[in-house]
């Protein structure tokens, strides 16, 4: 946000008006503590818009005051409620966009992969067996309950779950051990939190199951790679929003790195750092922004911010017009160019930066056969098509 | 004249510029040849369209040979043509040639009278492709019109079957005077208006199809969401008729039209189930390359050699089948062909009499990544957190029962809905087991906090509960909140109820009361 905010006005800000500004603490993110500064950058502050990160504690309670301001808030929130509250009142909620796709795509999106691994032979699974465990936040059931609807269709069974554990959690043993009585061919983590899910997968692997691991979001920080070490290598995990490998994303990590040092973790920063750019430019269209209760001005940001095809360092964000939220891509758009990528990655050396592998056309490497796991069906074949360089031989650690 | 010409011939270089000027102007390619065979005059129009000219005093015979590999003519074969040509000098003829550049070109050469040869060279292109298109809409013309002849003849017999009967059968009952007869003729009539309808549908369609309204759209979709709605179609009258049918559900992506695939298959398995009268039919795939064939496998009584190519014919019924009453329009493997037509897939039949049949359509493999599977539809009653979850809400007023009961079922909640206790008590002991109750505070003769107690003993269990009130009076909130129960004042907003029943439901240890 101050790297968006510090090269924008250097640009000379909004029509000659700099930027400014104003940060609050939501804490533990409960709906209080978010409702609470919502409720203060608005009345102490006279804000003309928030934009931030996630704060996916109070289910959309912050969108009240909000909405009575009528301001612009913009959030990576990643949740399947933004959706019903919009479209239960569009009027009201003009001003609320959601800038990365719902929790609610990583189903779909999860079940597609998996069965791209199967389907182009770049891995054969020992069966059609999937489990299923979620954590107990929203987002995390959100996500399991999706992967499980999408599961069918594309040649899955569920042979456990979706099993709602009691998180935040270091004990996995117990349900690792229901779930290797199952055996799946693959097991997927709905649990977002990057500490425990690095337990997890050192349980998992004191005795490891023959199926692939997923992990939720949590396990792209670097927290995890530090706790799990050598046990994370092989792990596949995905974001509906993350900073691309290409010349604009790298840029965007080198000035980032600059700014707040080596280590700074560029991939989070992207989030806050596109939607203040995107809104920089949709209040410029607008001519100008809108304090609290100017409903008409804010209305006229809105539709610019609506009708405008933005491509962030981390893709594309392209409202949706009735969800306000960025469409995802591959799911819900075949376009890259329309859509926010939702992006796999495994991790191939812990020590080294998580490895893209999909989807097309930002991927940078290849798939590789977990460790822990057996080949079977001869070698692993390469991915379909772009003419990428030579696996890196499994099991980097 | 004749002096003139004579003179004109003695010496080309003397023509008059006005006539070489004229020459040059005319839009066609001119050369003239001296009965020597040597080229006495080419014109500037020539020279422009050929790319390759006969240079003055050339011999015929070198020209041709040198136009013949020059390719700028489209030949078969060049040295016969050459041996044609020279051959035919100061013949009469004319042939039209297509040049390397796309036109056609029409060459016209006559004798002069002093035994050389003139020819002209005309651009004939635009009305070759003409004469071509209207030849090829002539022929589709006529070969539609003959098709509609042959399909109207064939509609017209079909229709007539079933409105013959028909008209009997008005005629018969209005005489009959037993009821039962009667009866039985009413439904031998309404199978009639059935076959109708059915035909009527199918010429519907055929006549879409070929008036080409129908437009194929090509997407990647499972092909295990087709075979599902297959099933649940086709499931009734299968069982109807005692035969298995089975759907061995493909995990594929593929491309074609999802609609039209769906009407070639569901052709083809009402078809097998037609005509299938013991066993059963079995649907599955098969890879073949960068292919999966989708294949009707019967145990029906199969297609005899002589058959097999006319069953796709529009009203074709294999022989023995016209003596029963109701065997289908002999329009559906028709209507097959020509959707399979449109979507360019091939359709396929291996059969033997008395042992079953095979049919088939092959369609290529889709991009798994832009598959169309249910999950397009972004809804919290497919995936929400509250899925499926059942929960008693009980409320006396009509309104607010029925939008709250909106509300929660948009959020794919299974709401058991009561007005007062003796309905909640009613639902309970009734077996609905649920997860969370909902209870006004203010029902009509008794609290909720009274209603959650009587259920609770009901169910047998603490099932977790909250109270909604109109009623912020601070006693009757600590009273609320003394029982050990949370508490939403109204109108309670959605986030609101949300965050505690995610709390009640899935982290119990998040509850605190609020203040």
């Amino acid at each position: 946000m101050t790297l968006a905010v510090e090269e924008l006005n250097a640009q000379g800000g909004l029509l000659g008006r700099k930027f400014q500004p104003i940060f609050a603490d939501t804490c533990r993110q409960t709906a209080e503590e978010v409702v609470g500064a919502a409720r203060m950058l608005i009345e102490k502050h006279q804000v003309h818009a928030i934009i931030c990160g996630y704060n996916i504690g109070p289910q959309n309670s912050e969108y009240e005051p909000i909405a009575d301001a009528g301001i612009i808030y913009v959030h990576a929130n990643t949740l399947l409620q933004h959706h019903d509250t919009i479209m239960s009142d569009p009027k009201r909620y003009f001003g609320c966009f959601m800038a990365d796709p719902a929790d609610y795509w990583y189903g779909p999106g999860f079940i597609k992969f998996i069965s791209w691994l199967r389907d182009t032979g770049q891995w054969t699974p020992s069966s059609d067996r999937l489990a299923i465990i979620a954590g107990s936040k929203p987002y995390s059931i959100v996500i399991a309950q999706s992967m499980a609807a999408a599961a069918v269709d594309y040649g899955w069974r569920l042979c456990f779950g979706p099993k709602i554990v009691q998180t935040p959690t270091t004990e996995w043993r117990q349900v690792i051990d229901e779930v290797r009585a199952t055996n799946p061919a693959v097991v997927a983590n709905t649990h977002f939190y990057a500490g425990d899910l690095a337990y997890f997968q050192r349980q998992f692997m004191e005795n490891p199951i023959d199926c692939l691991v997923y992990l939720q979001y949590g396990a792209m920080h670097r927290t995890f790679a530090d706790i799990a070490q050598e046990a994370s290598v092989g792990i596949i995990v995905s974001s509906v929003i993350g900073l691309l490998r290409d010349e604009v994303g790298k840029s965007f990590e080198a000035r980032y790195n600059a700014r707040f040092g080596e280590g700074a973790s560029a991939t989070i920063g992207c989030q806050s750092y596109s939607n203040m750019h995107h809104y920089a430019v949709a209040a410029a269209m607008a001519g100008g922004s809108g304090a609290p209760g100017d409903f008409e001005q804010n209305r006229r940001v809105a539709r610019a911010l609506k009708g405008m095809i933005y491509r962030s360092v981390h893709g594309t964000i392209r409202y949706h017009p009735d969800w306000q939220a960025a469409v995802p891509y591959p799911v819900v758009t075949h376009d890259p160019s329309l859509g926010m990528p939702h992006i796999f990655y495994q991790i191939h050396d812990h020590r080294k930066p998580l490895s893209m592998i999909a989807p097309e056309p930002y991927n940078t490497e290849r798939f590789i056969l977990p460790p822990w796991m057996s080949r079977r069906g001869g070698l692993q074949k390469p991915a379909s098509a772009n003419g990428l360089g030579p696996g890196r031989p499994a099991g980097g650690a | 004249m004749a002096e003139k010409a004579d003179h004109e011939t003695d010496i080309p270089s003397a023509l008059d510029p006005a006539v070489l000027a004229g020459l040059d102007a005319l839009p066609s390619g001119i050369t003239i040849w001296r009965p020597d065979r040597r080229l006495v005059h080419v014109n500037e129009t020539l020279r422009r369209t050929l790319g390759i000219a006969p240079a003055s005093g050339e011999l015929f015979d070198d020209f041709m040979i040198r136009l013949a590999h020059s390719r700028e003519v489209v030949l078969e074969d060049p040295n016969r043509w050459v041996r044609e040509e020279i051959a035919d000098f100061g013949q009469e003829k004319s042939a039209d040639y297509i040049l390397a550049a796309g036109l056609v070109m029409n060459v016209t050469q006559r004798p002069t009278r002093d035994g050389g040869m003139a020819a002209t060279y005309s651009d004939v292109t635009t009305t070759k492709r003409n004469e071509h298109a209207l030849r090829e809409a002539k022929e589709t013309a006529e070969a539609t019109d003959e098709a509609k002849s042959r399909f109207l003849r064939a509609a017209n017999h079909d229709l007539r079957q079933p409105l013959a009967s028909l008209k009997i059968l008005i005629y018969s009952c209005m005489r009959e005077a037993d009821e039962e007869t009667r009866a039985e003729m009413l439904h031998a009539m309404s199978v009639a208006a059935l076959i109708m309808e059915d035909l009527l549908g199918a010429l519907l369609q055929i006549g879409q199809l070929d008036a080409g309204r129908i437009k194929p759209r090509v997407t990647s979709f499972q092909l295990s969401q087709l075979f599902e709605r297959l099933n649940i179609q086709f499931r009734h009258q299968a069982e109807e008729k005692g035969l298995r049918l089975r759907f061995v559900t493909p995990r594929d992506t593929v491309a074609t039209d999802r609609a039209l695939l769906e009407r070639i298959l569901s052709n083809f398995v009402a078809n097998a189930i037609r005509f299938t009268e013991v066993g059963g039919v079995v649907i599955g795939c098969r890879k073949e390359g960068k292919l999966l064939r989708v294949e009707i496998v019967d145990t029906g009584r199969g297609i005899k050699d002589a058959d097999r190519e006319r069953v796709f014919d529009e009203f074709y019924r294999v022989t023995d089948e016209r003596r029963s009453e109701k065997t289908g329009l002999g329009l559906g493997l028709n209507i097959v062909r020509r959707l399979a037509d449109l979507l360019e897939l091939p359709v396929g039949l291996r059969s033997r009499s008395g042992h079953g049949s095979i049919f088939s359509v092959t369609v290529p493999f889709g991009n798994i990544w832009h598959s169309e599977g249910g999950d397009a539809e972004i809804s919290e009653a497919v995936a929400g957190e509250f899925v499926g979850v059942p929960v008693l809400l009980v409320e006396d007023d009509d309104i607010l029962r029925r939008s709250m009961t909106q509300l929660l079922q948009r959020w794919g909640i299974e709401v058991h809905a009561a007005a007062n206790e003796d309905e909640a008590l009613r639902l309970a002991r009734g077996g609905a087991q649920v997860r969370l109750i909902i209870a006004d505070y203010n029902l009509t003769s008794r609290t909720g906090l009274e209603v959650v107690r009587e259920l609770r003993k009901a169910f047998g269990t603490e099932t977790p509960a909250f109270i909604v009130t109109a009623d912020a009076e601070p006693k009757v909130l600590n009273g609320i909140r003394e029982a050990g129960l949370p508490v939403l004042i109204k109108p309670a907003s959605p986030p609101r109820l949300r965050v505690l029943m995610h709390n009640l439901l899935f982290e119990p240890e998040q509850i605190r009361r609020p203040d």
